[in-house]
């Protein structure tokens, strides 16, 4: 048995009498030093300042919370470090279904009721594990992906690995999937499921056809995992990216709007549905998400500009430009100049539409680097609306040809053409599409030329 | 839809989160006071399971049971089993032992096969004159976990069919892999001389 007494104890339960039986067993277990989080912002507030050891969480934390979404937060916020050990603790049979279809798990789970010495069984598995992925875990935090795979691939092999088989593969796919291998991890989810049809892994399967762009594939392979596991929720999310690169905007916003229903405070979500209705051209639901994500979402440093600048497009698409330019002036110079380029674009566009003499010298005044920067799409559309909004057809060219002939092209090409008519350019948009068409025929020409010689 | 199922399940969970406050209080008193009190608890993680059970079996016999399945290591579990039985039985002047050959992970549902398991060394110890065997092998591509002991034996097979016999077929069969699908068999085959339960998953 490790020795307990040395470990730092984080118990998080809203109900203080759980609370207190959970702190109770971490005694019994030779435990000192145990802290409570009485609620969901209380434990991220705890585990951001000094990470605990060990993390007991119950799995209902009231208040429209669960303990998995505590979790998934930790894990996209960084906040968990691999070694600290996350136990979810539950009275309910049910979480057992969310385990074995989600991608993102705790390190175990145990059922209540449960006796000290099941607690301290299953913690020192934990911490053999632990031990066994030791390594792994140091290069995959250095990001030293290539190392982390040799790792895995040699404990794989090993004889020591054959009781963490299933998790080394699963660490394997996701690893590659982090490095940009998306064909290697789409190859290494696809050998988990000859094993056995986990819904983690077909939405991972998913996840790296959508990002080689096999879109269609992706969709058929994440409309499995959804009809048959409703519980999971990501694998929804996902669906609805699918959708959205798809140019399907109204599916992904239903599929949205449903789940949101189910998490109301899970504001990355609300973000997603946010995107999707902007791109469906439904700005007033939009403009509610991101009212409820900026006033609620208190994630510390979660409300970024990104999204005070999606607050302001989305009053923008709702017609209401006073509104716009109020977020956008109401942010302040240090914000302005610490946003990465994309931002600063994005503001400049949105600045100038809401308000030419506020914002038109500013946009004019990075016209050049606007030509010739690599931006997102979401960017690219503010900018080609500001060009367009002050008749600089060259600029707003230049950016619809960039995104039709990119893989984005589906997702918004709706937008662009929306865009387009409301200046009276229809015909100049379709003449943009022809020629990215024919430039890329020409191209697929060239390199069956260049096969054949 | 499901809105039956939901209340049963938010009473099942309602009642096994104050059976966990009860059970902690115990541990805490047994460790402040040095007194063993391992039967109390044992009672009152028999009733939870109980309870669960009883969910499962409604899920059944609605036949909206799913599996949970995650690869699980056959040792950890039956070292689970062991540690929820064993001071019990010995109570009893039963002795448990147990004996695992499988090194890999098994894919199967870990709180319905522990569940299952619990309650087969439960109905062996009622009957064993001292000892009950757990054995866990794979054979052919097949997990088979064996529960033996050396009492009479069955005393006709198969044996009666109630309902919680019918629940662990179905819960078994519910383990499907690669087109196989899990199984339960008894018999009086022990090598103990008694009663045979044998969980044959893919």
């Amino acid at each position: 048995m490790s020795n307990y007494s040395k470990k730092r104890f984080l118990v998080v339960d809203d109900q203080p009498q759980a609370r207190d039986a959970l702190r109770t067993v971490a005694q019994t277990i030779g435990a000192f030093a145990v802290e409570f989080g009485s609620n969901y912002q209380d434990a991220i507030y705890r585990i951001r300042n000094n990470a605990p050891d060990i993390i007991l969480c119950d799995y209902m934390l009231g208040d429209g919370r669960s303990g998995q979404q505590l979790l998934e937060e930790l894990r996209r916020f960084n906040l968990l470090p691999d070694e600290t050990i996350f136990m979810m603790v539950t009275g309910e049979q049910s979480y057992e279904q969310v385990v074995s279809a989600v991608e993102l798990v705790p390190d175990d789970y145990i059922i209540k009721p449960f006796s000290p010495d099941k607690l301290v069984m299953r913690l020192d598995r934990i911490v053999a594990k632990k031990n066994f992925f030791a390594a792994y875990y140091r290069e995959k935090r250095k990001q030293e992906f290539a190392n982390a795979l040799d790792i895995l691939e040699a404990q794989r092999q090993s004889e020591a690995g054959r009781p963490y088989r299933f998790e080394i593969m699963r660490q394997q796919a996701e690893v590659l999937l982090r490095n940009g291998d998306a064909k290697a991890a789409e190859a290494a989810y696809r050998s988990i499921l000859e094993d056995y049809e986990f819904p983690w892994a077909r939405a991972g399967v998913a996840r790296s056809l959508h990002r080689q762009n096999r879109l269609t594939e992706a969709r058929q392979e994440i409309d499995r995992v959804v009809a048959s596991t409703p519980h999971f929720f990501d694998a929804a999310d996902l669906k609805a990216n699918i959708c959205m690169a798809l140019g399907e905007h109204a599916e992904a916003q239903q599929i949205l709007d449903e789940i949101a229903k189910k998490t109301p405070r899970n504001y990355l979500r609300k973000r997603l549905l946010a995107e999707a209705a902007t791109l469906n051209g439904d700005a007033e639901t939009a403009r509610a998400a991101l009212a409820d994500v900026i006033a609620n979402d208190t994630m510390p440093g979660a409300i970024a500009a990104k999204d005070r600048l999606a607050m302001a497009r989305s009053h923008v698409d709702a017609n209401d430009k006073i509104s716009g330019e109020k977020v956008l002036v109401t942010m302040r110079d240090a914000e302005v100049q610490a946003m990465t380029l994309d931002e600063q674009a994005g503001f400049a566009a949105l600045l100038a539409i809401c308000s030419p003499e506020r914002g038109k010298a500013r946009f004019v005044g990075l016209r050049p680097a606007l030509l010739e920067t690599d931006l997102e799409p979401t960017t690219r559309i503010d900018v080609l609306r500001a060009a367009l909004s002050i008749g600089d057809h060259e600029l707003a060219d230049r950016h619809a040809e960039i995104m039709m002939g990119g893989s984005d092209a589906k997702k918004v090409f709706g937008a662009l053409r929306t865009q387009y008519a409301l200046y009276g350019r229809e015909k100049d948009f379709r003449e943009i599409q022809k020629q990215v068409a024919l430039k890329r025929i020409h191209q697929i020409e060239a390199e069956k030329t260049q096969t054949e010689a | 839809m499901h809105h039956l199922l939901d209340i049963l399940a938010s009473g099942v969970h309602d009642a096994k989160n104050q059976l966990f406050v009860a059970e902690s209080v115990i541990a805490a008193l047994e460790a402040e006071h040095g007194i063993a009190m391992g039967e109390a608890r044992y009672a009152i993680e028999s009733a939870a399971n109980r309870l669960s059970r009883t969910l499962a079996a409604y899920q059944v016999l609605r036949k909206d049971a799913a599996p949970a399945v995650t690869p699980v290591i056959v040792g950890d579990l039956c070292d689970e089993v062991v540690m929820a039985q064993q001071r019990h039985l010995a109570l009893a002047n039963i002795t448990l032992s147990m004996d695992c050959q499988v090194i890999d992970e098994w894919l199967l549902d870990r709180d319905l096969v522990a569940d299952m398991l619990n309650n087969a060394i439960q109905n062996a110890g009622r009957y064993a004159q001292g000892k009950v065997h757990l054995q866990a092998d794979v054979e052919d591509g097949w997990l088979l976990i064996r529960i033996e002991d050396d009492g009479p034996g069955f005393p006709s097979l198969p044996p009666p069919y109630g309902t919680g016999l019918m629940v662990a077929h179905r819960l078994a069969a519910l383990h499907v892999r690669k087109g196989r699908e899990g199984s339960l068999h008894l018999s009086n085959d022990a090598s103990l001389g008694g009663a045979r339960f044998e969980l044959r998953l893919p």
